[in-house]
């Protein structure tokens, strides 16, 4: 039999590193490979109750919600055309700046008529079949809020979709 | 001269700071490793918005769905129809009702009233608008009936 540490007195329990070295880069190489650097997700609510879009246009008689329509290019399907209640706000990157200027001076003209009205005020997002998706969370952005010094000031938190156009 | 006989005494190393950097790496690691975010799909290039803030409380019932189109490796897209991804599956939209039944039917089972329930809809930046409404349109059909959406974008940092 072989007895180990003849030479040495003492009696020294010697710890066994190399297996725990092993595992431990197992897994910090696992959890290296794992890493997905993945951006922060937000979400934008949709306010679509059962019914609509039939029933929806009369939820507020007093109050018709504010019409967002765009345009697209049949083709291409970039935007050709932002209406805000039929008024033409342009189609290149301020035309949702002009639309959210808008939004503004009617989310401050409702406050002006009463503290319940801003709450129920709707607006409708009216897109042709096919607009770039990302049209509609810009309209949506524009109309929900604005960032002012790294905080979101809301204006208007009820959103939907108008009926759904037929594909061109 | 004396000459050490080769193998005898290895060099004593000390292995402690070196455990020390290596747990603090992996606990680095295991911290900043994203486990919630399991169905994001990476075919989806989603929109970006500044507005777009994840929200502050966890929403305790909500499915996911991933619309998007089929890309190579380089991220190219190789097919312009759009399809819901699924894990492995993908589906069209037009044909996507069983499925979105079978979710619906999932929620009924473990007595979740399908108004409380959120379908959080991924969608991607070049998808028709129109196809994303067709989407919301399917998920309120008889029998399917959810009445709560959210359309996700990223978040861009402010200028």
């Amino acid at each position: 039999m072989k007895i180990r540490n003849r030479n040495e007195g003492g009696e020294k329990i010697e710890v066994q590193m190399a297996p725990m070295i092993d595992v431990v880069f197992q897994l910090l190489i696992f959890f290296m490979l794992t890493l997905k650097i993945i951006e922060p997700e937000g979400n934008f609510d949709i306010n679509m109750p059962l019914g609509a879009p039939e029933t929806s246009s009369v939820t507020e008689p007093d109050l018709p919600p504010f019409k967002v329509r765009m345009e697209a290019d049949p083709a291409t399907g970039a935007l050709s055309q932002l209406l805000f209640n039929g008024q033409p706000m342009g189609n290149d990157s301020t035309a949702f700046q002009r639309l959210n200027l808008e939004i503004f001076k009617s989310v401050n003209a409702l406050k002006a008529a009463g503290p319940d009205a801003l709450e129920k005020q709707e607006v409708e997002i009216d897109p042709d079949f096919g607009l770039h998706y990302k049209n509609i969370i810009e309209a949506i952005s524009a109309c929900s809020g604005k960032m002012v010094d790294g905080k979101m000031v809301r204006y208007i938190s009820r959103i939907k979709f108008a009926p759904i156009r037929e594909e061109n | 001269m004396k000459i050490k006989s080769s193998g005898s005494n290895a060099p004593d190393v000390d292995m402690t700071p070196m455990i020390d950097i290596v747990f603090q790496l992996i606990a680095f690691f295991m911290v900043i490793s994203n486990f919630e975010q399991q169905q994001a799909d990476e075919r989806v290039t989603l929109p970006k918005n500044q507005l777009a803030k994840p929200p502050e409380v966890k929403r305790d019932d909500a499915f996911t769905l991933n619309v998007g189109f089929l890309k190579d490796k380089q991220g190219e897209i190789i097919d312009r129809t759009p399809y819901i991804f699924f894990g492995d599956e993908q589906i069209e939209v037009a044909n996507s009702s069983n499925r979105l039944r079978q979710e619906a039917q999932f929620y009924r089972t473990i007595g979740t009233p399908l108004e409380d329930v959120t379908v959080e809809i991924r969608a991607d930046r070049e998808v028709q608008s129109g196809l994303v409404q067709t989407l919301i349109q399917k998920c309120q059909e008889e029998g399917i009936e959810f009445q709560r959406f959210a359309l996700k974008a990223t978040q861009k940092v402010s200028p």
